[in-house]
């Protein structure tokens, strides 16, 4: 792996991994199969619980910590997958792993911008109309601007859901609505969703409190790495879309470039603990962050993995020679 | 691990799988029932004989007792999807389904334009979500490029017929020029119903990333009008009969997008007199080589 380039602290978690990995096995084999940790191996209920604590830790700081990690860049990579996107008025969006809400935010603001682009579009279209025609056409713009497109944002931690729904709040995407909906079943219908177009809901992805072909598009942004099944939740994603629906996923892959997979590996090993410690406290949580990364499947097998899930015409595009990654599928 | 080892042994064994379209399923009993691909429907009705894709199914192929289209991926997969498994059943491929969109999308066209919308739209009415757009380019130039291919073949039909009637002595073969003339005015009479819109397509295709689809388009075309004209020859006239049929197609296309007259009288008249003008330069052409004595055949 990058053994040439992590000397110290990622040596130093390893060593202690390989001790974790004797503990891990001696009490865990009856808390489900080996998986791993960032790069230690523990069984499968206790990476869920030691990512819930991660994610709990670094709620309060994690855009922060996003814009200083990677410059500010990851507004890019969420930009370009919202356009890629292109969704157009009365979408229904689900953002899965979507904490903070940051695609959320950005495909409101998307698909209200291609709302307005249209009644301008229709007002141009239409000579001769009266000024009760003209007037109503803008009382249509102010009642229904989002088209009725809806946003649910799910997440399984509820401390990145209450830093999302502040944040909410305090950029004006107002009328929050909080559901509760943990088992499978119990299920959230659209008629819960409000004007605001967004709606938080508390679920775990290898088990979405959601009916079946329900929505146009799924998205997972830099969550799928932290699923513990992955393969569990391609399926439910199959499961939610309509058909035709398309899933998408933004998530950190392999980079081919040596020169530049490199410079990456000293930045991520050598760089991102220590930001993480002074600006958020928390070393260990970013450690864990980048040795997720690494052990994360690259993008031919993650393509594998979705195709295996039923979806097809699935396809990747690299942003940044490979850093992140956008995969693409259809529930044809 | 074991999780990991057995999903990567399924995932290879269905590739496998794939290419044996006939036996599907009756080997893996998944536990959670098969599901029949959302979209794909059965083409058990398709006459269309779709070429054998790669050399992984080739194996399999003489195994097949009906020809089926063999895209990749064109059935979802292994475990957890998978058809009823009660008998084999043709489904159409994903092109077929991208056609199928297309071609519905082609009526929202005078609405809404060449564009992603137009797009979703006919997937919508398809039954599929409005997202299936996301599958073609964002800026409509593959719905273009299938109504032209689409309009063509559409000719070809048209002029295959008429030689049939040639041929089996029904009508009477027609003189070049007149030929020439019915030919490009059946062609340009498809893109009426969308004329509105069309110099919003004509410019899209001149993109530089579709210049090079939508040229063996309009060669093949140009192509196939002069084969059904009777054209056998083999040497330069070749390329400049297609060459002058080409300019005339498309001078008067766009003749055609600014013209008002009613049913475009305007337009056909241009035509007959751009072809007129042809064959009196190509006789021109002989006469001078003649005096010159440059032509070879006396």
């Amino acid at each position: 792996m990058a053994a040439g380039l992590c000397p110290g602290r990622a040596l130093l978690s390893r060593r202690g991994g390989a001790l974790w990995a004797l503990l891990g096995t001696a009490r865990g084999r009856a808390a489900g199969p080996e998986t791993h940790f960032g790069f230690q191996n523990v069984s499968e209920a206790e990476r869920r619980e030691k990512i819930y604590q991660v994610f709990e830790n670094v709620a309060e700081k994690y855009d922060v910590m996003n814009d200083s990690m990677s410059l500010g860049i990851h507004r890019v990579w969420k930009d370009i997958l919202v356009h890629k996107m292109n969704p157009s008025p009365g979408t229904l969006l689900v953002d899965v792993a979507g904490g903070t809400g940051d695609i959320a935010f950005r495909f409101l603001n998307y698909v209200r911008s291609v709302r307005e682009r249209q009644l301008q579009q229709k007002l141009r279209h239409h000579q001769n109309l009266s000024w009760q025609e003209i007037s109503k056409s803008y009382q249509e713009e102010k009642s229904n601007p989002l088209g009725d497109s809806q946003v649910v944002v799910c997440d399984i931690n509820k401390e990145m859901l209450k830093a999302g729904k502040k944040r909410a709040q305090h950029l004006g995407y107002s009328e929050v609505v909080a559901v509760h909906a943990e088992k499978k079943h119990e299920c959230f219908t659209i008629a819960d969703a409000n004007r605001s177009g967004l709606s938080w809901v508390l679920g775990n992805a290898e088990e979405l409190p959601f009916d079946d072909d329900k929505f146009d598009v799924y998205t997972i942004a830099f969550g799928i790495r932290n699923v513990t099944r992955i393969d569990l939740a391609l399926q439910e994603a199959y499961r939610v879309l309509k058909p035709g629906g398309r899933f998408l996923c933004l998530e950190f892959s392999h980079v081919s470039n040596p020169l530049l997979s490199r410079l990456y590996d000293l930045y991520s090993f050598q760089v991102i603990p220590v930001l993480g410690e002074v600006i958020a406290g928390d070393w260990k949580s970013y450690q864990y962050l980048v040795e997720s990364i690494r052990r994360f499947p690259p993008q031919e097998e993650l393509k594998a993995m979705i195709e295996d899930a039923g979806f097809l015409k699935v396809d990747y595009q690299n942003l940044n020679s490979g850093i992140v990654a956008i995969h693409s599928g259809f529930k044809l | 691990m074991a999780a990991a080892a057995a999903g990567s042994l399924r995932r290879a064994g269905w590739r496998l799988w794939r290419g044996r379209a006939g036996l599907r399923c009756q080997l893996y009993a998944p536990q959670q029932g098969f599901r029949a691909s959302a979209a794909l429907r059965r083409a058990s009705e398709e006459q269309r004989k779709e070429p054998p894709s790669p050399s992984s199914q080739q194996q399999f192929d003489p195994q097949q007792a009906d020809p089926r289209p063999e895209q990749e991926a064109w059935s979802p997969g292994p475990s957890y999807t998978g058809q009823d498994g009660q008998e084999s059943q043709d489904y159409e491929s994903e092109e077929q389904l991208q056609h199928r969109i297309l071609t519905a999308a082609l009526e929202f066209v005078p609405e809404h334009g060449w564009t992603a919308e137009a797009i979703a739209e006919g997937a919508k009415t398809l039954g599929l979500s409005a997202a299936a757009a996301g599958m073609f380019h964002s800026d409509g130039s593959e719905l273009i490029l299938h109504f032209v291919s689409q309009c063509n073949s559409k000719l070809s039909d048209l002029l295959e017929e008429e030689q049939k009637l040639v041929q089996l002595g029904e009508a009477e073969k027609k003189p070049t020029n007149q030929f020439l003339r019915d030919a490009v005015e059946a062609r340009l009479r498809m893109v009426i119903p969308y004329i509105e819109k069309w110099p919003q397509a004509v410019s899209i295709l001149l993109l530089p990333h579709n210049i090079p689809s939508s040229l063996n388009l309009l060669t093949s075309m140009i192509d196939d009008i002069w084969h059904y004209a009777g054209d056998q020859s083999t040497d330069f006239n070749w390329y400049t009969r297609r060459a002058v049929l080409t300019g005339i197609y498309n001078t008067t296309e766009l003749v055609m997008m600014q013209d008002t007259s009613p049913d475009f009288e305007d337009t056909w008249r241009f035509l007959e007199n751009r072809v007129a003008d042809a064959m009196n330069m190509s006789s021109a052409a002989q006469q001078i080589t003649n005096l010159t004595g440059l032509n070879q055949r006396r």
